[in-house]
């Protein structure tokens, strides 16, 4: 390479001095005939022509080596770019944004969807659930009996490993309270995963058993801010939960299951002999990791063979209907299955779809950048027709002049991908960091190899696609006529402007299919967001906290603590009403739960008694949320902690189980309740899990009767406050209170409730607004190419423009003449456009809510919007048209 | 009346009116024809052939270059550096002998061509049958 590189730029010495030799001579001899230096060194000069292009031609005819080839038509790129830096800069821009939006969006796709999760052999792991289809639960955790049974009969694991998440609240040793994500763990978890741990050790199966001692595993995050990254923590003991807990071990940086954000580890407690002790009780998600050569179908048959075989297991009639004699809660084939999924599937969920129409819709963008760039370049080769034909005519061949304009189309897409990465870089860190919570896996997100390999890829396609424009113009002219052709201005040929009318075209119906695509997921936002939760958001906050289990062993004493919590804060001025739940709305997890319902006989196939969710809740919460009560009463100071057990019930339940006859006055009995309570009344529904979703059926209950109705009130409590308070001066307020009680306690996820209903739709408003800003880019791209080529063709077009006036055209006829050439090519592609959206968005359906794939009335507003967009875009060359002066057209050629 | 020689189009901005344009092997005919009298620097090229055209063709620089170093690299001529009699350093051409071959074949294409040209401007009586 440096040896060519040498002789070339010898040779190029040696071509100067030739021809300023030659130069010279001519001067002395035109000084000897009697001329002056000046006179002679001018004519000698004229007589030469251009030295450049003369010592680039002749240069040219050595560029035999293929490197060196290379280099030639790279500098000859770089020169012919630098020289008109206008057309390079919009070009470059173009680029950058079409290959850095490719960029971002593939290395999210790259992380989540491409990067195998942090195993070894992660391929391997499953994801084990149950299903009811009677209930309509799709993916449910399963029961430890469960687990532990499967783990004993099956074949197809080499490993099994269960889990459940949770939060707890740690502290000592004087540190603030922290509420950290925990999860508990068999101690077969981490060797099913099979990441030990980084300092120390993990569970021991010893530890699982009932009364062993307390111990804990942090992850490096915890172990970092918390601990300040101490190694000889391990072997301590840290107040978790009003426990002290021995420190065993340290995880690797980034270990996490499920992508849930574990940052605490503790063991499960789970004694084999107390196995039917724990059928029922559904809580337990499963990992298991498949031993070598047995692939997720052989597991999922082996499966089928292990469910038919496992009421009569554990000698149950697998017949008998739940409640019969015979009857013992076990997987069967039919209405208690075991799913298996592949892990990583799992965990990345719905958002393939979503990625996918994302990848497609920055794919686009790039194709109307490249069609813009494929009209810009054959302008230019227009506009260098001189230029080339003299480098045609002068022994540059055919192959050679397509190697010149490649290398120049390549030059503006390495340009556009250099930009583009530097964009896609800080794009990307302003993507994650808005919507963490709506990509999966976002800590895989990154422009890693592969991603800079998918650039590159890009920018090699890019620039053979839109580089080889110009030999369109080219093949449809031989050589010859383009020279003839090169100063006159007489109207293109025919081929050229065929292809332009296309790329315009083009141009046109990808941003229009772009534009109904994010039309339509607006559209979506907007319905989720218009969707009525069931109660009044306004100005209500809302904290959560959880009373560590020691301390507050005592249900009696967890109902004491909110009780003083709603008195105090119910005493802050400007609090109007206060309340706890135990369940926030709208992102609740179904519990399912058993419920006795008196005088309800179940239909064949009507509803199980089975309630979605119950809600525990303190007497002024009706009120304190906004709830309208349909029938009956709210809950009141009549019903004390010892007088008669009430309930109130959502719609959705009454209507399930009473149909049109009153529930009021009906009995209910909570699974493993001995009392019975009466529903007093039905409140309209709310949505607690989720905007989207199907409403559930739901109980109320009363926090306060709790603990001696049902012998038990839960921990884990949300308060809501209405209040028109600034969220922030309330947070302080809120914490003080809390900490006047108990400073032991944490006050975490205080915000308000807009808030997290706005955190309940994030993903579809980050696909809405990703989506809007590429629709965007690609209406701003193909309205510039719509302009351009407009504006190129008056000025071809400039001389006939100049006759027609001549002759009488009115400046209104140039006007409709310019102005129906741009609208006929936005019209076809507004059609097509609409064509492709028509076929493309219902592939994307599962995106949308509340609102057809093909809804009319987005396509119309679409259509009109893109003819107003392309309107402006014609309207401007159209009026230059109308300015051309018919003398001067005429005489500028 | 002189006539400058190029092939298509020169990149000489003031083209004169009378140019010939011609085919490129023909501009390399001229070329190799006027080194069979001895070696020549670019310039000497250009008077020689407006000499021995009798002031008639002049060969445009645009043109001659691009022909010279092209030929050169085909390997019908070879290049040297050389001292002229004005002390001045000067490339000089020599033609070489895969350069003759290359000439008489040049010069026969030549040939025919000017008795088919001839041949069009007076034509042989029709044959009546």
């Amino acid at each position: 390479m440096s040896n060519v590189w040498r002789s070339h730029t010898r040779r190029q010495e040696e071509l100067d001095e030739e021809i300023r030799g030659h130069l010279e001579m001519a001067i002395r001899d035109r000084m000897a005939r009697g001329e002056t230096r000046e006179e002679a060194e001018r004519a000698a000069r004229r007589e030469f022509g251009d030295v450049t292009t003369v010592r680039e031609v002749t240069g040219d005819m050595w560029s035999g080596q293929s490197v060196e080839r290379v280099v030639q038509d790279a500098r000859w790129a770089f020169r012919g770019l630098l020289r008109a830096p206008g057309f390079t800069a919009v070009a470059i821009l173009t680029l950058a944004l079409g290959i850095g939006a490719n960029t971002a969006i593939f290395s999210v796709v790259n992380g989540v969807l491409l990067e195998p999760l942090p195993y070894p052999q992660s391929h391997e792991l499953v994801f084990i659930t149950s299903q009811f289809p009677t209930l309509g639960f799709d993916q449910f955790p399963v029961d430890a009996a469960e687990y532990l049974e499967l783990k004993e009969r099956n074949r197809s694991f080499q490993d099994l490993g269960a889990y459940v998440t949770s939060a707890a609240n740690i502290g000592g040793d004087g540190q603030q309270p922290a509420r950290v994500t925990s999860a508990i763990a068999t101690s077969s978890l981490f060797t099913t995963l099979g990441v030990p741990a980084r300092v120390g050790r993990t569970f021991t199966p010893a530890e699982m058993l009932p009364n062993a001692a307390p111990v804990a595993v942090l992850s490096s995050e915890l172990w970092e801010s918390v601990f300040g990254g101490q190694r000889d923590i391990v072997g301590k003991q840290i107040d978790i939960e009003g426990v002290k807990t021995t420190v065993v071990g340290i995880m690797p940086p980034g270990f996490d299951i499920h992508d849930q954000g574990v940052k605490l580890w503790q063991p499960l407690t789970l004694d084999p002999a107390q196995r039917n002790q724990y059928r029922g009780s559904h809580f337990l998600l499963l990992v298991g990791r498949l031993a070598p050569n047995v692939t997720l179908a052989r597991a999922k048959s082996e499966l089928q063979t292990l469910l038919a075989q496992w009421p009569a297991a554990d000698g149950a009639d697998a017949n008998a209907a739940p409640g019969a004699p015979g009857f013992v809660h076990t997987p069967t084939t039919k209405n208690h299955r075991l799913r298996y999924d592949d892990l990583r599937k799992d965990i990345v969920g719905s958002i393939g779809t979503a990625l996918v129409v994302l990848q497609a819709a920055v794919a686009l963008v790039l194709l109307i950048a490249c069609a813009n760039m494929a009209n810009l370049l054959l302008m230019r080769a227009e506009t260098r027709h001189k230029e080339l034909a003299v480098r045609a005519a002068l022994g540059a061949g055919r192959g050679r002049l397509m190697r010149q304009f490649l290398a120049e189309g390549l030059v503006l897409s390495f340009g556009g991908a250099i930009a583009g990465v530097a964009l896609a870089y800080w794009g990307l860190h302003a993507l994650v960091a808005a919507n963490a919570g709506s990509i999966p896996r976002a800590a895989s997100v990154a422009l890693d190899g592969r991603v800079l390999l998918f650039t590159l890829v890009l920018a090699i396609g890019t620039g053979l696609l839109f580089g080889l424009a110009p030999l369109l113009h080219l093949s449809t002219n031989s050589i010859g006529l383009t020279l003839r052709d090169a100063g006159s201005r007489t109207t293109a040929g025919a081929a050229r402007n065929r292809v332009r009318r296309a790329l315009v075209i083009a141009e046109m119906a990808f941003a229009v299919m772009l534009v109904v695509g994010a039309g339509l997921l607006l559209r979506s936002f907007w319905n989720l967001m218009r969707v009525d939760s069931g109660f009044d958001r306004s100005s209500l906050t809302t904290f959560n906290v959880v009373l560590p289990a020691a301390p507050y062993k005592d249900s009696t004493r967890r109902v004491a603590f909110f009780s003083d919590l709603m008195t105090k804060l119910g005493a802050v001025p400007g609090v109007k009403a206060v309340a706890a739940m135990s369940g926030l709305p709208p992102r609740r997890q179904v519990n399912a739960n058993d419920t006795d319902i008196e005088g309800y006989v179940p239909e064949p196939n009507g509803p199980a008694q089975n309630v979605d969710y119950y809600q525990y809740v303190t007497p002024s919460y009706v009120s304190t949320m906004g709830i309208p009560v349909v029938e009956g009463r709210s809950f009141g100071p009549a019903d004390g902690p010892l007088s008669t057990p009430v309930a109130m019930i959502n719609q959705r339940m009454a209507n399930l189980f009473y149909g049109k006859t009153s529930p009021i006055g009906r009995r209910v009995k909570p699974g493993g309740s001995k009392n019975w309570f009466t529903i007093v009344g039905v409140l309209k529904d709310v949505k607690q899990g989720g905007v989207d979703s199907r409403t559930g059926s739901e109980l109320y209950l009363d926090y306060e009767q709790a603990p001696v109705a049902l012998g038990f009130a839960p921990r884990n409590m949300n308060v809501v406050i209405r209040s028109p308070l600034e969220p922030a001066s309330l947070a302080a307020t809120v914490r003080r209170t809390v900490s006047s009680l108990d400073p032991t306690l944490p006050v975490v996820k205080f915000r308000t409730m807009d808030d997290v209903f706005s955190d309940s739709v994030s993903r579809p408003r980050f696909l809405a607004q990703l989506l809007g800003i590429f629709a965007a880019v690609a209406l701003a791209l193909a309205a510039i190419g719509t302009y351009g080529v407009l504006a190129y063709s008056v000025t071809v077009r400039r001389r006939e423009l100049g006759i027609r006036m001549a002759l009488g055209s009115s400046q209104q006829g140039l006007l409709s003449l310019v102005l129906g050439q741009g609208m006929g090519l936005a019209v076809i592609g507004l059609i097509a456009g609409l064509v492709g959206a028509f076929a493309v968005t219902r592939l994307a359906s599962s995106l949308l809510f509340g609102v057809k794939p093909a809804d009319p009335l987005t396509f119309i507003g679409v259509s009109a919007f893109m003819l107003a967009v392309a309107f402006v875009a014609c309207l401007v060359p159209a009026r230059r048209a109308t300015h051309v002066d018919p003398l001067v057209a005429l005489r500028t050629e | 009346m002189i006539y400058t020689l190029t092939h298509s189009l020169s990149t000489n901005e003031r083209m004169p009116l009378s140019r010939i344009e011609l085919l490129q092997g023909t501009l390399d005919m001229i070329v190799l024809q006027t080194l069979r009298w001895g070696p020549r620097h670019g310039y000497g090229l250009v008077q020689m052939i407006r000499t021995n055209s009798r002031g008639v063709l002049q060969v445009d620089t645009g043109s001659l270059y691009p022909a010279l170093h092209r030929l050169e690299r085909e390997g019908s001529i070879a290049a040297s550096w050389e001292i002229s009699e004005n002390r001045q350093r000067v490339r000089v051409y020599r033609l070489t002998p895969a350069g003759r071959k290359r000439l008489a074949a040049e010069r026969s294409k030549w040939d025919q061509l000017s008795e088919a040209i001839a041949g069009i401007f007076t034509p042989p009586v029709p044959e009546e049958t």
